[in-house]
């Protein structure tokens, strides 16, 4: 089991194909690369839903999709038509039932379409959008967010299921998000929808990651902090609960872009799964 | 969460396209269907987004209103007004 991290941008989709020698298209293609030498039968995927699959009429901490396929992006992302997406229902199930027995109370999905947070990385990792993908959605975007101990352990508990489920799977699990950035909030950038206004808190995010020092990124990601650092820096709740799934592991490779916010890496995908 | 008319004109402007094309042609017409406080409705009419904000509206769903040009809104206005509304505490009172 090997855990991957990428960001979502939505008009990324438009700009790398433009940019292809940009550190961005670099990075996501050293990413499918690495992908695609674990040749993972499934991708489980921690992502925060934009209010898009969800809304708050009936806004789940923790959800997990059961569902032969699903559809997206349900929401304009630019550059992108609407695809359907293979799932794995009985894995999808398992991280239910288990994850209940263990505490973990995740609403159950049967039916959804899901936005850019999760089809923006299956154009650049997955293009044919063939492997199957099981959902795990943490609320990192409406507080109050999940503790991140809470979702760090949650990823544990989801990681146990998929190594206890009966048939033997190749799986590589997948964080997106950002870890320093605001989007639509007062500290968006002059002129702009976005902003990165916490650049020390991503350089500390990064020397964690690198030194494998988790479960004091886990300690110093407080609700105070994260709403401090920025409107999107909940998502990281996604990548604590990826590292948690794959167990703490240093990166095979990372490498941060802090214009945008976020970073890209790579963890044990080289182990055969 | 409270302020939920005003959330939902974020994201039905989304995901409604009758909606959306109502709120941009008749804006009075297409708030009629909510369920907004007159300081809401006043607010969302002129585009202040400031307000909206510190009432409690999500801006991830404020910014779909000015993403989709409705609401006299557009990303350079939106990123003008949002930046004096200063941040937030991290939980509503």
């Amino acid at each position: 089991m090997g855990g991957v991290l990428v960001p979502h941008t939505p008009y990324f989709t438009v700009k790398l194909a433009a940019e292809p020698e940009s550190a961005d298209a670099r990075c996501f293609a050293a990413v499918r690369g690495q992908l695609e030498e674990l040749r993972p039968d499934v991708i489980v995927a921690f992502d925060c839903d934009h209010l898009n699959t969800f809304f708050l009429d009936n806004l789940p901490t923790f959800a997990v999709a059961a569902v032969n396929r699903f559809g997206g992006p349900n929401d304009h992302s630019p550059g992108l038509e609407r695809r359907v997406v293979p799932s794995h229902r009985g894995l999808g199930e398992a991280i239910h039932e288990r994850g209940v027995d263990a505490g973990f109370d995740l609403a159950l999905v049967q039916s959804l379409e899901v936005d850019h947070s999760i089809m923006v990385p299956l154009h650049f990792l997955t293009p044919d959008h063939e492997v199957p993908l099981v959902p795990v959605f943490v609320n990192g975007l409406v507080p109050p967010l999940p503790t991140a101990g809470r979702a760090h352990a949650l990823g544990r508990a989801v990681g146990q299921i998929v190594r206890a489920y009966p048939e033997d799977l190749r799986v590589a699990v997948m964080a997106t998000g950002s870890i320093n950035l605001e989007v639509g909030g007062p500290r968006v950038s002059e002129g702009e929808l976005w902003g990165a206004p916490d650049p020390a808190w991503m350089d500390h995010v990064v020397e964690r990651l690198r030194a494998g020092e988790v479960t004091r990124l886990v300690e110093e990601a407080t609700a105070e902090k994260l709403a401090s650092v920025g409107n999107v820096a909940g998502e990281l709740l996604c990548l604590l609960a990826m590292l948690g799934a794959i167990g703490d592991a240093r990166p095979d490779f990372l490498e941060p872009q802090p214009y945008f916010g976020h970073a890209y890496g790579t963890w044990l995908l080289g182990e055969g799964g | 969460m409270s302020t939920y008319g005003v959330n939902s004109v974020g994201r039905r402007v989304v995901h409604d396209p009758a909606f959306r094309e109502l709120l941009r042609a008749d804006p009075e017409a297409a708030l009629d269907e909510l369920e907004l406080t007159d300081e809401e409705r006043a607010a969302l009419m002129a585009g202040d987004v400031t307000t909206l904000y510190r009432l409690g509206a999500h801006e991830y769903l404020l910014v779909s209103i000015a993403l989709h040009g409705a609401l006299g809104l557009d990303p350079k206005l939106f990123s003008e007004r949002i930046r004096a509304a200063g941040p937030r505490r991290a939980r509503p009172a």
